[in-house]
């Protein structure tokens, strides 16, 4: 991966944004990418890797091709966020924070993500589920490829 | 560690000589009437610098640009801190060096606050004691039991001041990291799990080397100090100077022992 991998368009020291673009580009940010904006930054790679494992948008690690990110803070908890998970660590069989042998679900928690009005919620990718129950799960799930 | 010609220990607190300063003031006592004009003519100069404010009642003194914990060192007063290295940039994140300064909102970090005229602030009000202890417990209760058996053992500055503070067992029960030794590296041995995030290992690596291979990774509970991604220390960057091992206040950076060799440090007298 090479200077082209990750444009420069972004201002001098603009790292998250850099991350953000290997992420979108090849689904995490990997070592290599890691050192590659360090020496184009001149910052040391810890630096760098504080940064990526800081934001759970940003993954150090291979991601599946569709992230769950199901929220565990407390007004979706409130609204029993926690049968949400379960119904769907048991739907695609793995637990949070893993991702499916067939690489299609990744599986993780996050904290709120602005939808508390219509708890409890999740993110697919980017799109958002709200007001969820257990029985919507599989179908949900089932739009995704 | 000696410094102009004084012992210091690794946070520059002077190491009680042999001979206590008030001793030595007795004895050069006919200089310092001599020394005693220049001093005033030089404070005249730095007059319009002077800050006045007030201490635990009392006023004190300090030039523009000191912070709290400054000024009240200078006038004999002990605020415990942790991550503060007198040599090094305030990091300001063990919050232990809290202070009570009239008409602030909140408790504010000494290390950190610049001092301003007419300040009041307070150092061991019962609030800013119970502060400091709690803190303090908070970090012994997600402290691995294992001072018994560790290398920092009586050198520790988060035993001493856990000590001077009275601690005793810790009321809570908090979670505690268990990462496997790093021991790769022949210079530095690290065991991050009695590691308190005081980052003075990260701030001496950039000061004072000059190399950078320490930074604060993850969030939250799982927050830790790694060096590359989370690898073992390089071991062509990490080149024996001992300063981050020096400088941690916890047993978790050491040195690894070489046979034969003694340990180097007189032990400090901890009580309790
Ligand atoms: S390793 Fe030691 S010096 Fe570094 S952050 Fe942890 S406790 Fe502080
Ligand atoms: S708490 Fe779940 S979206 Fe805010
Ligand atoms: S010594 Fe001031 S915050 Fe740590």
């Amino acid at each position: 991966m090479s200077q082209q991998a990750i444009s420069n368009r972004h201002g001098e020291q603009d790292l998250i944004g850099r991350l953000k673009e290997a992420q979108a580009k090849f689904g995490h940010v990997s070592e290599e990418v890691m050192a590659e904006l360090a020496r184009s930054l001149d910052i040391p790679i810890n630096d760098v890797y504080g940064v990526a494992s800081f934001y759970s948008f940003l993954s150090t690690q291979p991601l599946g091709r569709n992230i769950i990110r199901i929220c565990q803070s407390l007004p979706c908890y409130l609204k029993y966020g926690q049968t949400i998970m379960e119904s769907v660590a048991q739907e695609i069989g793995i637990i949070p924070g893993e991702t499916t042998a067939d690489g299609k679900f990744s599986f993780q928690l996050t904290n709120c993500i602005g939808l508390c009005d219509r708890a409890p919620a999740m993110m697919i990718n980017y799109d958002s589920h709200v007001d969820l129950t257990p029985k919507k799960i599989a179908q949900i799930l089932g739009t995704y490829k | 560690m000696v410094a102009n010609g004084k012992e210091i220990d690794p946070v520059g607190r002077q190491i009680c000589s042999p001979m206590p300063a008030c001793r030595i003031n007795l004895l050069v006592l006919p200089f310092q009437v001599i020394a005693v004009p220049i001093k005033q003519s030089m404070a005249r100069k730095e007059i319009e610098n002077e800050i006045t404010l007030t201490m635990n009642g009392s006023p004190v003194s300090g030039r523009a640009g000191m912070t709290i914990l400054e000024v009240a060192r200078e006038n004999g007063i002990d605020i415990p801190t942790l991550c503060h290295v007198s040599r090094l940039p305030p990091s300001g994140v063990c919050r232990l060096c809290v202070v009570e300064v009239a008409g602030s909102r909140t408790l504010v970090g000494a290390c950190h606050t610049p001092i301003t005229e007419g300040m009041m602030v307070a150092t061991h009000s019962p609030k800013i004691l119970a502060a400091r202890k709690i803190l303090v417990e908070l970090l012994m209760a997600s402290h691995p039991d294992s001072c018994l058996i560790c290398d920092k053992a009586n050198i520790c500055e988060l035993r001493n001041i856990a000590a001077d503070l009275e601690i005793g067992l810790p009321r809570f029960r908090a979670r505690k990291h268990y990462y496997p030794l790093e021991y790769e590296n022949p210079n530095i041995i690290r065991d991050m799990s009695k590691c308190i995030l005081c980052r003075r290992c990260v701030v001496a690596c950039q000061d004072l080397k000059g190399e950078r291979l320490f930074s604060v990774a993850y969030r939250g509970f799982e927050s830790k100090v790694v060096s590359g991604c989370d690898q073992p220390v390089d071991k062509e960057a990490c080149q024996d100077c001992d300063e981050c091992i020096t400088l941690c206040p916890s047993g978790a950076l050491r040195r690894p022992r070489r046979p034969g060799e003694e340990r180097a440090k007189k032990a400090l007298f901890i009580k309790g």
